[in-house]
Formats: structure tokens, sequence, C-alpha cells
């Protein structure tokens, strides 16, 4: 136990060096600004949003409109130009990002009922997020206009029934159904906030698995680039604590990392998601629809996550020991991280269910799916699914730690790398 | 005298290739035995073999009674190997390197010091012995390997080409250290190309070539038998006669 804890101590003083600090560190920071300026630009467009108005009508229609587009939060700037072409030269020349024309005789043509067109212009300076937040504010802006006139002109023509009943003459109850259960609300409210709550998890999953695998195949291989495996086989320790201390190494700090880019990517996320339901909006319909985390949840996800770890860190294992140095590892990573890849893409874009035959079997066969799929399957109730995910794997965790064992304690763990330097000094 | 390890025809083919094809070795306790021949002989593959990094196909190890096919724990326990290209973990300190080591075989904290110790004095590193490995000249990490294989105090050293790398100073120096080692009765088996050396070092040489071994006995066994002045020449007649037959 002594030797193995020293071991142990000496595979995390390798593994954690200046550069993993650094890489950790400058994604986080990185993180962090990019959500700082995702999080403003979508301030703009939810607090109080700045509009150029020509009023060409001077009507006390369109000074109806006006006030009525201050009250919904819109600051206005009236501008002062005797036609549009002025004022779009004045919007050129001071920079102003967007700009309303209201057309001379609009009041009259509206009463009428043959509208002229109000029409906006948006200054282009770069193409980014701030560019896309004008053109949803032309469309709040007409969307407002467009209802206080409707329910005032409904409000002239038939005074004692209410505008929204004329507009809206159906109203409509939605029920969601989960398994054997039953709510009110709506699926949108709800699948939003499911997902908010569990985007993360595939990920996390995803860092770590591939974290901690290109752990454990760096540490194989490192040993055989700087020729120290030679000795440490020598030492007398068994060769299975040789590759567990790896494996544990490996598996504690792609753990850490993963937990570090997770924290820089909350920050990072956080800034985009900006009117996700909150728990008190569809907290009841949850609880009815028992979408809820509970305790027996987190301890399956946790097994399920930890055997796929143990999956992922054999795996690396194998490919360490066949690739003779740094670089080849690097490559001989290739396999694995596509191998999480696929069920993370597919389980983030697709249903399982819909998938074709074949490509359910061999999504099925590969062990890292079902991590990814238990969170759902969890929530859905279906525990079959994720005790039998949690068998498979712990078969293959088997079998791979066991061919592990054996290349470890065979001549090729030397072999393949011997043969490499022989090919070099040729 | 006592046998510490007797080796029985080995044999060992990495596919095509006959590396050993059945050679046959005693090393005494407390002796300096080497193993001398060309590039290729097959003199890496056989200290392998006896440090339980390879397997034979065929022949038998005894070291110390123990069979080294079926017990290679207790044969990790009183060897300690010096691979014939090696380095140490570059993000340790030289220092953290031989603490690290000697860690397997301490029985206690005061014989780890003891260890320890030891290794920083043969190493002979000094201040630089603080540095990260990776700061090190070739040599000093060559240095600090010795070090770290000697510092234990093994029944049986095993030293694959132990100067390799090192200038003619550091040579001398580490020849040196491990003629002293011997002194308190314990066995180096070593290999190198350096007659030189292996005539100021050496008790007993076997002479190998093609995977078989030639010729065995002092070094002044063979240059009699041979009526050469130096290793140098016995080696080159053996070799040579050899290529002839
Ligand atoms: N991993 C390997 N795969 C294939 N052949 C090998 C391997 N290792 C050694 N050999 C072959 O075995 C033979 C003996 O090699 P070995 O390394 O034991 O020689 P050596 O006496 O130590 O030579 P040198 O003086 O160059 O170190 C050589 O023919 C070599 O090509
Ligand atoms: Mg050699």
């Amino acid at each position: 136990m002594k030797k193995f804890l020293n071991l142990l101590k000496k595979e995390i003083k390798e593994l954690v060096t200046f550069q993993l600090i650094a890489s950790l560190l400058f994604t986080l920071v990185l993180f962090y600004f990019i959500g700082n300026i995702a999080r403003s630009e979508m301030g703009k467009v939810q607090g109080v949003k700045h509009i150029s108005v020509l009023d060409l009508d001077q009507s006390d229609l369109s000074g109806e409109i006006l006030r009525n587009l201050a009250f919904a939060n819109f600051k206005i700037d009236l501008l002062e130009a005797n036609n549009k072409e002025i004022a779009i030269e004045k919007m050129r020349r001071q920079n102003i990002p967007l700009l309303l024309v209201i057309p001379d005789g609009f009041a009259g043509s509206v009463s009428s009922f043959r509208p002229k067109e109000i029409e906006t212009y948006v200054l282009v300076r770069s193409f980014s997020m701030g560019s896309s937040i004008n053109s949803e504010l032309v469309n709040q802006i007409i969307v407002s206009i467009n209802s206080y006139l409707s329910d005032s002109i409904l409000k002239n023509k038939i005074p004692d029934i209410n505008p929204s009943v004329l507009k809206n003459p159906i109203k409509n109850k939605s029920f969601i159904l989960v398994k054997d259960k039953i709510a009110e609300g709506s699926i949108r409210d709800v699948n939003n906030f499911v997902t908010s709550q569990t985007i993360f998890i595939p990920i996390i999953l995803m860092m770590i698995l591939v974290y901690s695998s290109q752990m454990v195949l760096s540490a194989i291989a490192m040993e055989k680039q700087d020729k120290t495996l030679e000795t440490l086989l020598t030492v007398p320790i068994s060769r299975n604590h040789i590759v567990i201390a790896k494996m544990l190494a490996s598996g504690l700090i792609g753990l850490i990392s993963a937990g570090i880019y997770m924290v820089g990517f909350r920050f990072y996320m956080g800034g985009f998601m900006g009117n996700i339901p909150t728990e008190g909006q569809v907290g009841d319909v949850i609880e009815k629809l028992g979408l809820r985390f509970t305790p027996n949840t987190y301890i399956f996800l946790g097994i399920s996550l930890f055997l796929a770890i143990l999956c992922a860190l054999a795996l690396a294992t194998i490919l360490g020991v066949l690739s003779e140095d740094l670089k080849s590892a690097q490559s001989a990573s290739f396999p694995l991280v596509f191998l999480v890849l696929i069920p993370y893409f597919l389980t983030m874009l697709s249903d399982m269910n819909t998938l074709s035959l074949p490509l359910k079997i061999i999504v099925l066969a590969i062990p890292f799916t079902y991590p990814f799929l238990s969170a759902q399957n969890l929530m859905l109730g279906n525990y079959s699914m994720v005790l039998y995910g949690i068998l498979y794997m712990l078969v293959v965790f088997m079998v791979l730690v066991f061919i592990a064992g054996r290349i470890f304690s065979t001549d090729k763990v030397l072999t393949m790398k011997l043969r490499f330097g022989r090919r070099v000094i040729r | 005298m006592d046998v510490i390890l007797r080796v029985k025809n080995l044999k060992k083919s990495y596919g095509k290739i006959f590396a050993l094809k059945g050679i046959d070795f005693d090393v005494f306790k407390g002796e300096i035995f080497a193993l001398i021949g060309p590039n290729g002989a097959g003199k890496s593959t056989a200290l392998r073999i006896i440090a339980t990094l390879l397997s034979a196909d065929e022949g038998t190890i005894e070291f110390m009674g123990y069979d080294a096919r079926r017990e290679p724990e207790r044969v990790r326990e009183n060897i300690s190997y010096l691979p014939e290209e090696a380095g140490a973990y570059r993000n340790l300190t030289g220092i953290d390197y031989l603490r690290f080591m000697a860690n397997f075989y301490a029985r206690d904290e005061r014989e780890l010091e003891e260890f320890v110790k030891r290794g920083e004095e043969i190493s002979g590193l000094g201040v630089r012995l603080k540095d990260k490995v990776g700061s090190y000249s070739k040599g000093m990490v060559r240095k600090l390997l010795l070090a770290r294989t000697l510092m234990i105090k093994p029944k049986l050293a095993i030293l694959d080409e132990p100067t390799s790398g090192l200038d003619v100073i550091n040579s001398l120096e580490i020849r040196e250290i491990i003629k002293d080692f011997v002194k308190e009765g314990v066995s180096v088996l070593l290999s190198s190309h350096n007659m030189l050396e292996i005539e100021f070092l050496s008790d007993r040489v076997a002479i190998i070539d093609n995977g078989r071994i030639l010729e065995t006995g002092t070094p002044e066994e063979l240059k009699d038998k041979y009526s050469s002045k130096n290793l140098e020449e016995v080696f080159r007649r053996i070799v040579t006669y050899e290529k002839v037959s």
C-alpha cells in the first residue's frame, strides 16, 4: 500500500504540469470573458432599447403610437428633419443604429383602412450578435404598434367586447403526459426547463471521458518516450498496481480538470441563456410529472459515469501501451475520442428511438452511449435500460482490464517500443 | 564460491530473429561479471531477461535460489537494473526521483533516508539535485540513474553499458564507484563495448557473439589462452575466428 501511494503520488506530480495549469486557467478566463460579452449583448435586448424616429405625420395618432412605444420600454429619440433622405443621411453620419419613419398622412391612411407603410432602417456596422438584435427590435416595434392600433380600432367599432377576445376567439389548455403521470402545462416550458437543467450533463461527461483518457494515454506514452518504463517494470511492485495507479491519477486529474472547465462553461452558457423559465414558473408541473432529480437519480448517474470513466481509462491504457511516444499516443486517442463523440452528438441531436436498427446496434455497442442516455432514461423512469447499461459497461471494463493486464505482463509492453527504436537507429 | 545467479541454456527470439541461441553462465557473490560482444550480440536481451523484463523462450534462471520465471517478485526485490537507454521523470527533481525509487525498497524511514543519502553521494550532482530532471544533460541523467541503481544496495546490480554517454572523467568516477560497490559482498552483472573498462572492472568476462557465448574466464586467463596483450585483441581474435569458421 505504501509503495502504491508512492507511485500514485508520482503519477499525479508528473501529470500536473505548468502547461496543464496554464491551459486550465486560460480556458477559465476565456470562457468568463466570452460569457460576459454575451451577457451584456443580451442585456441590450432586454433592457431599455433606443430607437430614433422621424415623425413626418405629426398627427395625434403618431404621437399616441410613440407614447405607447415609450411605455413598452423603448427610448425614443425624435429626429428633426424635413424628409427621410436627410434623416437617413443623419443616421449615417451620427451612427444611429435604428430609424423608424412614420410617413406623412399616416393617421388618415389608417382610418381609411389603407395604411401607409412605416419604414424601418437598420445601420449595419458589423455582422455580430448586435445586428441580429436590431432586427429583433424592429419586429418588436411593429408587433407593438400593430397590437396597439388593432386594439384601438376594435374598441372604436365594437365598444362592448374586449378586443383580446376578438383577436383570439378560442383558448386552449395543454396537458403533458409522462408515463402514468399527467399535468397541465406547456411542453415548451417543461422542455426548456429540463434541458437547462440537464444540458450540462453530456458536456461534463464528454469532457471527463476525453480528459481522463488523454491523461492516462500520455502518462503511459510519456513513460515510453522518456524511457522510464523499463526501470519501473523491474521495481518490486505489481504490474497491476502500476496500471491502476496510472488510471487512478489520470481519472482524478481528468475529473478535476473537467470540473474547472465546467465552471468556465457555466459562465459561458450563462451569458447566452437569458430567458429560461425559472423554477417557480414550471416547478409545479415538473413536480407533478416526477421529472425532478432524486438522490436515486444521482446515484445511478454517478455509477454510470464512474463505469464509463473506467472503460475509457482501460481503453486508453491499451492504446497507450500500443503507441511508441507522446505523438503517436495523440493519434491513438482519436478512435477513443470518436467513440465518445458519437453518442454525445447523437443523444444531443436526435432521439435514440428513431435511429435505424443497424445504427442503433452500433451506438448501443459503444459503452459510452449509456451514461449519455442515463439522465433522460432515469427521469423518464426507464430503469431497465440504465441497469442494462451499467452491466454492459462492467463487462466491457473487465474485458479491457484483462487485456491491458495481459499486455502489461508480457514482453509486448516493451518490445513494441524497442522495435521502433531500432528502426530509427538504422 | 557462492553462485548468486545461474543462467542455463537461455534462448530468446524476436519473431524470426534469434537473439539468444542458448547461453550459460554463473555469477558469483561479490564479483563483477561482464558480458562483452559486438552490437546486436544479444547482451541487452540477456540482461533484460534476467531483470524480469522479457520472458525467455527456453532455459532457466536461478537467482539466489529462486526460479526467476516463477517468482519474478523475489528477483525484483533483490536486483537493481540500469537499462542501456533510460531516462528519469522529467517533472521530478533529481532528489525526488531518488526518493521515489528508494521508497520501493526501503523497509522503514531510516533506511529510506540512508538510501537517498547514498544516492546523493553516488550521483555527485550536488545542488543540481534540486533541479528538475528535465534540465539535466545526458551525462547527468546517467549519473542519477546509476546512483539510483546502486543506492539501494541490491544483491545484484545489472548494468547495461553503465558508462555510455559519459565523458572520460565521469566514466572513471563511475568505474571507481562500481568497484567499491562490490566490496560489500554484492555482485554486478554488466555489459560493455569498452575493453579498457572491462579489463579494469571485471573479475570475469563472457564473450558473446550472435547469441552464443564463445568464451568465459578471467581477463588474465583469456589473454593467456589467446596469447594477447589485452582484451581487445582477445576479443578480435575470437570474434573474427568465429566469423571465418
Ligand atoms: N524488440 C526487438 N524486436 C526485434 N528484434 C530485436 C528486438 N530487440 C533486439 N532485437 C534483436 O536481437 C538481437 C540482439 O539485440 P540486443 O539488443 O540484445 O544486442 P546488444 O548486444 O545489446 O547490442 P548493442 O551492443 O547494440 O546494445 C539483435 O539482432 C536485435 O536486432
Ligand atoms: Mg545493448
